[in-house]
């Protein structure tokens, strides 16, 4: 599968623009982390691509032809994870997962339906009723019901939100091992998340994108930009923006990234989160 | 295809909801309502008390309660937020289909439960009456298209509005307005028809025809604008408008919805179940037609060929008329306005002729030139659906024509002369009318039918001898009884269906012993033809008539429930004696009833009159025991009644509270007061003798045609007593 984003600007009927002429290509298989602050348009490019909404300029093609014309298509070969989604509390695990296994056309869906309840952890679950499971159940059925019918084309927003270490290591896994064959598009806040298992990253911002490329190539950008540094030695530096702190016996330890280093800072290697934090911070110039 | 995919998927989601089945057990448990809280049809048939009624309370709470179903059902997909997985599976749009058909089919589904649960409850009640097939047709047309009527409105109210809020006050508004303002007007009351009655012995197809036209008229409409909400199912964040123009780039779908209300808009305006006669009916613009000056009547045959499965009737009269005036002449019928003319021929050419615009008292007006020629043999062909009085549209299925009765009455029988002038024997006619073989023709007056020729496929050609313009005829599947009795020739006729009930009351021996007495007592009837009389048990009427040789038995009167009612006999068969001495009290001497709460009434009369024959029948201490000793304990509770001895109270209470008690407070003062004042006064005159010369007079008086009715005052004035000497004190 292959997606391509022309020119996609996206302004909101109250006057908000949420994407500025953005254009993007994703390819299958792989997987795609998509990196933003809030409010940078990474929803809304989600809700694109799953024609949720239209954009107000531009196109978006899949496969080459226009989505428009490709929705239904789209919708069949489509696992989508919402940031913010519901599910029918009076069914249980099973039978909402058969539901949605109908929605999607899948025939004979009872042991894929029980592999997938398996697989994100639900087993136990799988006859209780959705209103009893707690946020984290929740997100692992909304989870599941994404994988149904190993769909082509997954789009996670904010995916691993309300799960625990060991099931965020769990599930990022488990999209590694779904972008073998298919397209992943990962929205998350959590740099560690993407570091993990993205081969490719866009950052957005304002609506634009800043970054598209390989993770090595984003940390590439903050070569030099990145050092660590005592609180009371860099108090007066502008331009500095600290990533960490650490209260030391010493003193509180900082680490930062800056355009340009100064002179009492000490150049560390940069790391992703290091990377996206100096190229959302402005500090980028040219 | 989509949507036939996901339909049982939907279908099986919404059956996992508790609230769905709650909705259900209310919508099945609904028809308990028809039988206590809400009783639209009027009747007292078993079948309008026990079938109409509750079909129709559960039609109308069945759509409220499945409107509101599937408000909240389409309200909680965006409220749960469950519908952005949803929208991202399948299109917005197939997803509103989907839910409109899974919400129907759990509708049908609880139609069908609600059936299983009511057919043995209503064949308990009803009896041996009860036919599956008005079972089905009840249910199916008065509480199953309610509810589904009921689940489209709410749901375009929801897809338009996108509030749940909105939505249920605007479907409340809909049935509000239904129930109220449109309750009058049998096309626009969409959850509560208009039935009135429902016969018990006979068939009810036309009531059934009409109330589904008139569902097929809704369904129209609100399909219609359900395709338009629809097209403004919300996709891609966009308003009203904007999913509006989105969703209609497909013209097939605003084609569709167009399409269905167009035909929406013709349905109801080219609907056959009514006329529109002037709802002023002292205008008789057709009476006054005046006579054709040499033009003569000489006679009529009319050969009417009723289908029995459409409802429909074609027929070819052929008029004899002399013309004496030596030019062509107009001459003026009335036919149903149902019926199509399809060739009028004079002396077998071809005849111009029109039928006006205008309608009255159930039929329009037909001109016919006619030639010059001295004799002039005029053949009308006519035939289609007839339609019913406009002015009556609430109380329609008497035109019935199915192959279990049929009632044809003057011009839907066959056109009506109205400018011709009889001849020297009068309108005589030759009616011939082929029908299913299992069916008996019963003229309305002196006439008798005979079978004359057998047909092929089960049909028998009937033919009698009339003498009118019009004429009134019954057929049907009859049963005949004939009785001799009082020194008269009965013929009783009554439904086949109603063998069971009519021999367990002793029908035939009720009709004698009336007859027996009242003729003895009274005097004859002034209705018979020579020495003969038809006793005709009809449809559903609400009432009965008479004619030379003829009359008419309303069937509410025969019901099991109304042969049980101890108000007005001890037994089912004393029941039936009540009701026969009607022919004498009510219509061989009718009363002035304009007065609902008059304790004056046929009732009074009939009422000690059936007390007076079981007195001879079964001797006097039955009789005191199981009438006036009850009459007494029912007027003794009536003078301790608190709205009795305190009427002002009455007054204060709201109208309905007060006219059901009013109701039975006249029941009272009509069947049990009254009585017993006739009673008081027959020992004021001198006993039964004095009473019976005094009501032999009465009943034999000249009467005032302008005042026909039998008044108080005239039985006080014949009895020589005033209404103080008479009460009871």
């Amino acid at each position: 599968m292959e997606i391509n984003i022309e020119n996609v600007s996206m302004t909101y009927p109250d006057g908000k623009q949420a994407l500025k002429s953005l254009s993007l290509n994703l390819r299958s298989p792989g997987m795609i982390g998509l990196l933003g602050p809030n409010g940078a348009g990474k929803s809304t490019l989600m809700k694109l691509l799953v024609a949720a909404l239209l954009p107000t300029s531009g196109a978006i093609r899949v496969d080459g032809v226009p989505l428009e014309k490709a929705e239904r298509e789209l919708k069949a070969q489509l696992g989508y994870l919402p940031q913010d989604f519901g599910l029918f509390d009076e069914l249980t695990v099973t039978e909402f997962l058969d539901y949605m296994a109908a929605l999607k056309g899948l025939k004979n869906p009872k042991a894929h339906i029980w592999e997938i309840i398996r697989t994100v952890n639900l087993a136990e679950k799988a006859k209780a009723k959705i209103r009893t499971l707690s946020g984290g159940q929740r997100q692992r059925v909304g989870i599941a019901q994404a994988l149904l019918g190993t769909p082509s084309l997954l789009i996670f927003d904010e995916p691993t939100v309300g799960l625990d270490p060991e099931e965020r290591i769990h599930f990022r896994n488990l999209f590694s091992r779904a972008a073998q064959n298919s397209l992943v598009l990962l929205s998350t806040h959590i740099i560690e998340d993407v570091q993990s298992v993205c081969d490719h990253l866009v950052v957005i911002d304002g609506g634009a994108i800043l970054f598209a490329g390989t993770p090595e190539q984003l940390i590439g950008i903050a070569a030099g930009h990145v050092g660590t540094f005592w609180e009371k030695e860099a108090a007066r530096e502008q331009g500095l923006m600290i990533t960490a702190r650490i209260n030391t016996g010493q003193g509180v330890r900082c680490r930062g990234v800056a355009d340009r280093l100064p002179a009492c800072v000490k150049p560390e290697e940069p790391t992703l989160e290091d990377a996206y934090l100096y190229l959302t911070s402005g500090e980028v110039t040219g | 295809m989509t949507a036939a995919r996901l339909f049982l998927p939907e279908l099986g989601r919404l059956l996992k909801n508790r609230l769905t089945w709650l909705i259900a057990l209310l919508t099945i448990l609904s028809p308990a309502a028809g039988l206590t809280l809400y009783r639209p049809a009027e009747a007292d048939t078993m079948m309008s008390m026990y079938l109409a009624n509750p079909s129709l309370a559960g039609g109308a709470a069945g759509a409220i309660l499945f409107g509101l179903l599937t408000v909240y059902e389409l309200d909680r997909a965006g409220r749960s937020r469950a519908d952005v997985l949803l929208d991202a599976a399948v299109s917005p749009l197939t997803m509103a289909l989907v839910r409109l058909l899974s919400m129907i089919a759990a509708a049908v589904w609880t139609l069908a439960a609600a059936m299983l649960v009511w057919f043995p409850v209503s064949k308990k009640l009803i009896g041996s009456v009860l036919g599956a097939t008005d079972f089905v047709l009840a249910y199916a047309l008065f509480m199953g298209l309610a509810m589904a009527l009921g689940i489209l409105a709410a749901s375009s109210a929801f897809l338009l509005t996108r509030r749940a809020d909105l939505a249920s006050v605007l479907l409340i508004v809909f049935a509000g307005l239904s129930l109220t303002v449109w309750a009058d007007d049998w096309q626009l009351c969409w959850l509560n028809p208009c039935v009135w009655a429902l016969s018990d012995d006979f068939s009810n197809f036309r009531i059934f025809r009409s109330v589904a036209y008139m569902r097929l008229t809704w369904l129209l409409a609100l399909s219609g604008v359900w395709t338009l909400s629809w097209l403004c199912v919300r996709q891609y964040k966009k308003g009203l408008f904007g999913s509006f123009s989105r969703n209609a780039r497909r013209i097939l779908r605003p084609a569709v919805a167009l399409c269905l209300l167009g035909c929406c808009a013709l349905s109801w305006a080219a609907q056959p179940m009514v006329d529109h006669s002037d709802p002023d009916e002292t205008k008789m613009s057709f009476s006054e037609i005046p006579y054709l000056d040499k033009v003569a009547y000489v006679r009529r045959l009319a050969r009417v060929f009723p289908d029995t499965d459409a409802g429909t009737l074609r027929g070819t009269a052929t008029y004899w008329l002399q013309n004496a005036s030596g030019e062509e002449q107009t001459v003026a019928f009335g036919i149903n306005p149902g019926y199509e003319v399809r060739s009028v021929t004079a002396n077998g050419t071809k005849a111009p002729f029109r039928v006006g615009t205008r309608q009255e008292f159930n039929e329009a007006l037909l001109e016919v030139e006619i030639p010059e020629a001295d004799e002039v043999e005029l053949t009308v062909e006519y035939g289609g659906f007839p339609r019913e009085n406009g002015n009556l549209a609430i109380m329609q299925g008497s035109m019935e024509i199915s192959d279990e009765y049929i009632c044809l009455e003057n011009a839907n029988l066959s056109p009506r002369l109205m400018n011709v002038p009889p001849g020297e024997e009068g309108y005589p006619a030759t009616i011939e009318i082929t029908l299913p073989d299992t069916m008996t023709v019963i003229p309305f007056g002196t006439g008798q039918a005979d079978a004359v020729d057998r047909g092929e496929g089960g049909t028998l050609t009937w033919r009698y001898e009339s003498n009118g313009t019009g004429g009134i005829l019954y057929a049907g599947d009859y049963i005949r009884q004939d009785i001799r009795a009082g020194g008269i020739d009965l013929e009783f006729y009554y439904g086949r269906k109603h063998r069971d009930i009519m021999e367990a009351s002793g029908a035939a021996d009720a009709v004698k012993s009336v007859v027996d007495y009242c003729t003895g007592h009274y005097g004859a009837l002034s209705f018979l033809a020579g020495n003969s009389l038809k006793l005709i048990q009809s449809r559903v009427s609400g009432g009965g008539y008479a004619t030379n040789g003829a009359s008419l038995l309303d069937e509410q009167d025969f019901t099991a429930a109304n042969l049980s009612d101890t108000e007005k006999g001890a037994v089912p068969g004393e029941v039936m004696i009540h009701e026969l001495v009607h022919q004498w009290w009510g219509l061989g001497n009718m009363f002035d009833v304009s007065d609902g709460t008059d304790d004056w009434s046929a009732e009074g009369l009939t009422v000690y009159t059936t007390w007076r024959i079981v007195k001879e029948l079964y001797g006097e201490a039955y009789a005191r025991e199981n009438y006036v000793e009850r009459w007494q304990e029912a007027v003794d509770d009536y003078y301790l009644n608190f709205y009795v001895r305190n009427p002002q109270y009455l007054e204060m209470l709201p109208e309905k509270e007060r006219a059901k008690i009013d109701n039975s407070l006249t029941w009272v003062r009509r069947y049990c007061e009254m009585p017993l004042k006739i009673l008081k006064a027959q020992e004021l005159v001198g006993g039964e003798e004095s009473m019976d010369r005094i009501l032999r007079g009465l009943f034999n008086r000249e009467l005032d045609p302008a005042s026909p009715w039998l008044t108080k005052q005239d039985f006080l004035d014949a009895c020589g007593l005033t209404e103080e000497e008479i009460n009871l004190g």
